[in-house]
């Protein structure tokens, strides 16, 4: 028996979750919520990390009903992810691990992501839709504003900031995954560096789009009010997709748009989501049809929306192909999910040397080396 | 299954027609028409889309692919002849390269001792592809899959041909052309491994044929640099 | 695609029963007609009938233009090969079927969808016969059973008809090069007849 005790927390969520050869003992976990049309600082979002992260710990310890002696290895979110939140993360992994004398592994966080699905819906070798919702930390990326503005009455304007990265996501062959960063953020201030203008400043005329759960969710549920399909830039090659047309168009000719009443803003989500959703399943399918794979995993926070997993379930329909979309509890970043990677990677030999166990914000998923599959 | 249009004669000659393979987008079937060996290809309507945004890109895709087809003849670039468009049920009736094989197959069919061959048809594709650029024409989907060879030896340039042109477009940037010409270096690479050296010799003779091929290379470098630092992403 | 070979002589025979011959190389020899079905339209039949020293040219096309005449007249120096004509008709059919053609008739359509460009007027100019023309190639439509039409034209046009895979004998290759705009780089990569029809075929989107 092998328990794995993994320690996430790249971004506004802190989980710590526990692991024993494929079963999950404990996986609970805290949110950092910012207020609404405010995105999370990464000093702040650490300083919340630092605030629950020993009470997360001994929930996960008390739940999964273990001391410390029973734990095999300590695993940790290395990367990729923001910086605060991540070094503070590893500083407790180090610590613990030092404590109870227990090894040390760093562990990428999308591989986590993987693992995890892996592990819940048993799918043996999927195609892998990793589409991170939240926060994606890179922090040199373009960073473009969607703006969707509309009047839903005479006193309140909503002003939604959807921010979508511009971003083209890798296809990483030894997982046969493709990973799509899109983040709708709202207007105010990033995550990583706050450099974007604060709009939020007339808030009697501004309704925003709630952080609470996530700005996704919310515009999952405006999607589902819209009715209007408009035509949005529609951008794929080979097996990239692009966003940048969109962001561009939605910044100009959607909000004349919704200035003269053509559509709402429910519209626009609704037209956002279909159009967005659309590009991720056509080039899942190419993916497929490229590796022969008959298997579809989506993790990620968007991987929770039910219209993603709809139109996914209809193209394996389609191809005779099996989807497998995890539940909202695995799909959210979370520390079961390193402790499983954790779990794959320990019992293949790997432990992180104190001296090497840093994190880094950038972490390619194909940069690590798998020697625990097939 | 798709909601078929039964009335639709096209699709119901597709009935007796051999099925050759279904792609992502497409499905590709054999048969004769007008006397002439025919390959048919027919985008069907993706359920998962909205019908507005499938009809749209279905059209598009179909009269871009056609298009494009034309814009490669005129120059001189070998690609199957259309003989036949219905834009009602999305079908392209192209003509039949009687006993070709992809270039993916072929080099994955090669033994060690054709390496020579190999690097003749690597150069062509870079010749190739430095014309279609050259006419500011970007495939958008380039793979070992999409170029189809007349087999026998001594095969001239018309000898290899570049189908699937549903996702090109015109434009004159070296940006784009080098984003098609990393496109295809991926796919090449994790198609046939350990042919760097093979790619190499394509783009060689793609920079040695192509009157903007500086621009164009110096992009597909930045593409590869950018490919890395931003995919690191969670 | 099959073919029917009818000779006078034989048509006895076919009424009782239809040869059908993959190849329309073994009887054409002799053929001066061509009779295709359409794959996409089974039920219709064309015919091509070519005549050469024709006198009546200037009735003939009267005629057409009233509607006496049930078929296309084409100009055969701009044909290059019976296939070219085979599209145009099967692409005419599809369009009268789905309701998007762009002239009035069949048979005109027939003619514009020779042309490479969307000019209707062009199109019967540089397609259609004109007065002075001495050959005329008939395109008939028509469903299986029918062939009365046939004699209908063959008493109508005053010249020698002969085969009608004899076209080429009478195509006028620079003009048609000029017509197309047939690049000497386009040919490298195919035949005339391979880029007269690709220009056919794909105009409507130009």
């Amino acid at each position: 028996m092998t328990v794995v005790i993994g320690f996430e927390g790249s971004a506004n969520k802190i989980g710590v979750g526990i692991v024993r050869d494929g079963v999950v003992l404990s996986n609970p976990r805290r949110t950092y919520i910012t207020p609404p049309g405010q995105g999370f600082l990464p000093s702040e979002t650490a300083k919340h990390h630092r605030g629950v992260i020993l009470t997360v710990l001994k929930e996960a310890l008390q739940q999964a009903g273990l001391k410390p002696a029973d734990i095999d290895c300590v695993a940790y979110t290395k990367g990729p992810g923001m910086g605060a939140p991540l070094v503070t993360t590893a500083l407790v992994a180090r610590t613990v691990s030092q404590l109870w004398g227990k090894p040390l592994l760093g562990v990428n966080h999308c591989i986590g992501h993987i693992e995890m699905g892996r592990l819940v819906t048993r799918a043996n070798n999927p195609t892998v839709l990793v589409i991170a919702l939240q926060d994606i930390r890179e922090e040199r990326l373009d960073r473009a504003r969607v703006r969707i503005c509309d009047k839903l009455s005479r006193k309140n304007l909503v002003k939604l900031r959807a921010k979508i990265r511009e971003i083209s996501p890798c296809f990483c062959k030894p997982f046969k995954t493709i990973i799509v960063p899109i983040n709708y953020h709202q207007n105010g201030r990033h995550s990583s560096g706050g450099k974007l203008p604060r709009t939020g400043s007339n808030p009697a005329r501004v309704i925003k789009i709630s952080n609470d759960p996530s700005p996704g969710y919310n515009i999952e549920q405006m999607a589902k009010r819209g009715k209007q399909y408009v035509e949005l830039p529609y951008t794929v090659k080979g097996m990239d997709v692009s966003f940048s047309g969109i962001l561009s168009y939605i910044e100009e000719a959607a909000h004349k748009m919704l200035g003269s009443r053509q559509c709402t803003a429910e519209d626009l989500c609704f037209s956002l989501q279909e159009t967005l959703f659309a590009m991720l399943v056509e080039i899942t399918e190419r993916a497929m049809a490229h590796c022969n794979s008959q298997e579809v995993l989506i993790v990620g926070g968007v991987g929770c929306n039910l219209r993603l997993q709809e139109m996914m379930g209809t193209m394996c329909k389609e191809r005779g192909a099996r989807l497998f979309a995890t539940d909202e509890s695995f799909c959210i970043d979370n520390g079961a999910m390193i402790a499983q990677a954790g779990w794959e990677m320990f019992r293949a030999g790997h432990v992180t040397e104190l001296p090497d166990s840093w994190i880094t914000q950038r972490f390619r998923t194909d940069e690590v080396e798998v020697t625990w599959r097939d | 299954m798709a909601v078929e249009k039964t009335n639709n004669h096209v699709l119901h000659f597709l009935r007796s027609a051999e099925l050759l393979k279904q792609g992502a987008e497409a499905r590709v079937y054999r048969g004769e028409f007008l006397g002439k060996p025919t390959v048919v290809k027919e985008r069907f309507p993706k359920l998962y889309r909205h019908p507005t945004l499938d009809e749209k890109l279905t059209h598009r895709r179909t009269v871009q692919e056609v298009r494009s087809i034309l814009r490669c003849r005129k120059a001189g670039i070998s690609v199957p002849v259309v003989y036949f468009v219905d834009y009602t049920s999305h079908c392209i009736f192209l003509e039949d390269i009687v006993g070709s094989v992809t270039v993916r197959d072929y080099i994955n069919s090669a033994h060690t001792s054709e390496a020579k061959n190999l690097e003749v048809v690597a150069r062509k594709i870079g010749e190739i592809l430095a014309k279609m650029h050259d006419e500011d024409l970007v495939h958008g989907d380039l793979t070992t899959s999409n170029m189809l060879m007349k087999r026998g030896p001594g095969c001239g340039e018309a000898d290899l041909l570049l189908i699937d042109f549903g996702l090109s477009y015109i434009s004159a940037l070296p940006e784009d052309k080098g984003v098609d010409l990393y496109v295809l270096e991926k796919a090449f690479l994790s198609t046939h491994p350990n042919t760097e050296a093979l790619f190499e010799t394509l783009l060689k003779s793609y920079s040695a044929s192509s009157k903007k091929s500086q621009t164009v290379i110096k992009k597909l470098d930045e593409v590869r640099l950018r490919g890395r630092k931003r995919s690191m992403v969670g | 695609m099959q073919y029917i070979a009818k000779t006078p002589q034989q048509s006895e025979l076919q009424t009782a029963k239809f040869i059908w011959i993959a190849s329309c190389c073994v009887y054409t020899g002799f053929e001066m007609h061509l009779s295709q079905r359409l794959e996409l339209f089974p039920e219709y039949t064309v015919t091509q009938l070519l005549f050469k020293d024709v006198k009546n040219a200037t009735d003939l096309r009267k005629n057409a233009i009233a509607g006496e005449i049930s078929g296309a007249l084409i100009n055969p120096s701009v044909l290059v090969d019976p296939f070219q004509v085979l599209v145009a008709t099967n692409k005419a059919l599809h369009l009268q079927k789905i309701g998007k053609m762009k002239t009035r008739s069949l048979y005109s359509e027939i003619i514009f969808n020779l042309s490479p460009t969307n000019n209707i007027s062009e199109a019967f100019k540089n397609f259609g016969i004109s007065d002075s023309d001495s050959a005329v190639q008939v395109v008939l439509v028509h469903a299986d059973a029918e062939q009365n039409n046939m004699d209908d034209i063959l008493s109508k046009v005053d010249g020698q008809q002969i085969s009608v895979h004899h076209i080429s004998s009478l195509s006028n290759i620079a003009k048609i090069k000029k017509l197309y705009k047939v690049s000497p780089q386009e040919e490298l990569c195919g035949s005339l007849l391979d880029a007269v029809i690709c220009r056919m075929a794909t105009k409507d989107v130009l």
